[in-house]
């Protein structure tokens, strides 16, 4: 069973991706016309033109040019801000799900910081961090809204009994859990559990 | 003291068994039962009943248990994996305990589904 507003999260990403993919094709189009519309520059090497003959030079002269330069390094620059638009922001709705599956468990007081890359970094009442990442697809197994667990770096001493008995495992001396989204709630509560049980860390 | 050890235990698993998915909680109380046999991945995604592609299942859930130490794998050739459950875990070896002990039916009834393939 899937909550209502992954769901509305889902159908909005997929959305905007169509959407982002129209404006992209069309937004090249432009971009094609404000490149090439106007006198083309041409890097300098000309060929001679004996041996090739002048339509052909005339070609290359425009595939190789300034403005092909510029239009490529635009198409580039949209790519890079697609890319980082996806990897930085979640649907609205799931990080209204996130925000309040994470509310719920540790109360309206903690802090929460939502930050860049679908990121959360909770702060527990004993100063101890974890970070939640949520993953909008994974790649592997197609699973939507997946989340990763990992806590700060803690104590060793009796972590690894403690996180077993939390159902986590130990890398790098932090807790990890990769969980899906029906999980985030309960494996969030005994995540903090075990931080509780863990102390300080110092 | 001795009883006292073991409920906790028990809650504990409880704690951790209601905490984990439908899928995940199913394999875990597959394997729990068929231990110490072990499966592969084909096999325990039909003896789940888990509809995607048992390579999807490996590839997740699967990779997700084995980073937790909830279930063992051993690869018998670069293909074949055995997959069963940690007997190791302090909690799951309470798991394989309570199925030893009150679980014999169910598990002819796993058993029963392993050999028809």
């Amino acid at each position: 069973m899937e909550d209502i507003l992954l769901k509305q999260a889902r159908a909005l990403y997929k959305d905007r991706l169509r959407i982002a993919l129209a404006a992209f094709i069309f937004v090249f189009a432009i971009t094609f016309y404000l490149f090439y519309s106007p006198e083309i520059f041409t890097l300098g090497t000309v060929p001679p033109t004996a041996v090739i003959p002048n339509g052909w030079t005339q070609g290359f002269a425009v595939v190789t040019s300034v403005n092909t330069i510029g239009f490529f390094s635009t198409i580039a620059l949209m790519a890079l801000i697609f890319r980082f638009w996806s990897w930085a922001f979640l649907p609205g709705p799931a990080s209204t799900f996130t925000l309040a599956v994470l509310r719920g468990i540790l109360g309206s007081q903690t802090v929460i910081k939502p930050s860049l890359g679908k990121r959360f970094k909770v702060t527990l009442e004993n100063g101890l961090q974890f970070d939640v990442n949520c993953n909008i697809r994974e790649k592997d197994t197609g699973e939507w809204f997946a989340y990763r667990l990992i806590s700060a770096k803690m104590k060793s001493e009796g972590l690894r009994n403690i996180a077993l008995r939390h159902g986590f495992g130990v890398k790098d001396s932090r807790l990890v859990a990769s969980v899906s989204n029906d999980e985030l709630h309960l494996r969030t509560f005994l995540l903090t559990q075990a931080m509780m049980l863990m102390g300080p860390s110092n | 003291m001795e009883d006292d050890a073991e409920t906790t235990s028990i809650y504990e698993l409880l704690q951790l068994m209601s905490s984990l998915n439908d899928t995940r909680r199913a394999i875990l109380l597959a394997l729990a039962h068929i231990y110490p046999r072990s499966v592969s991945g084909v096999q325990l995604s039909r003896l789940i009943g888990y509809s995607g592609k048992s390579r999807s299942l490996y590839r997740g859930v699967i990779s997700h248990l084995k980073e937790n130490e909830l279930i063992q794998i051993d690869q018998l050739t670069p293909k074949l994996y055995a997959i069963r459950v940690n007997n190791e875990h302090p909690l799951l070896s309470v798991l394989v305990e309570l199925c030893r002990a009150h679980g014999e039916s169910a598990r002819k009834i796993y058993l029963k589904a392993l050999e028809e393939d």
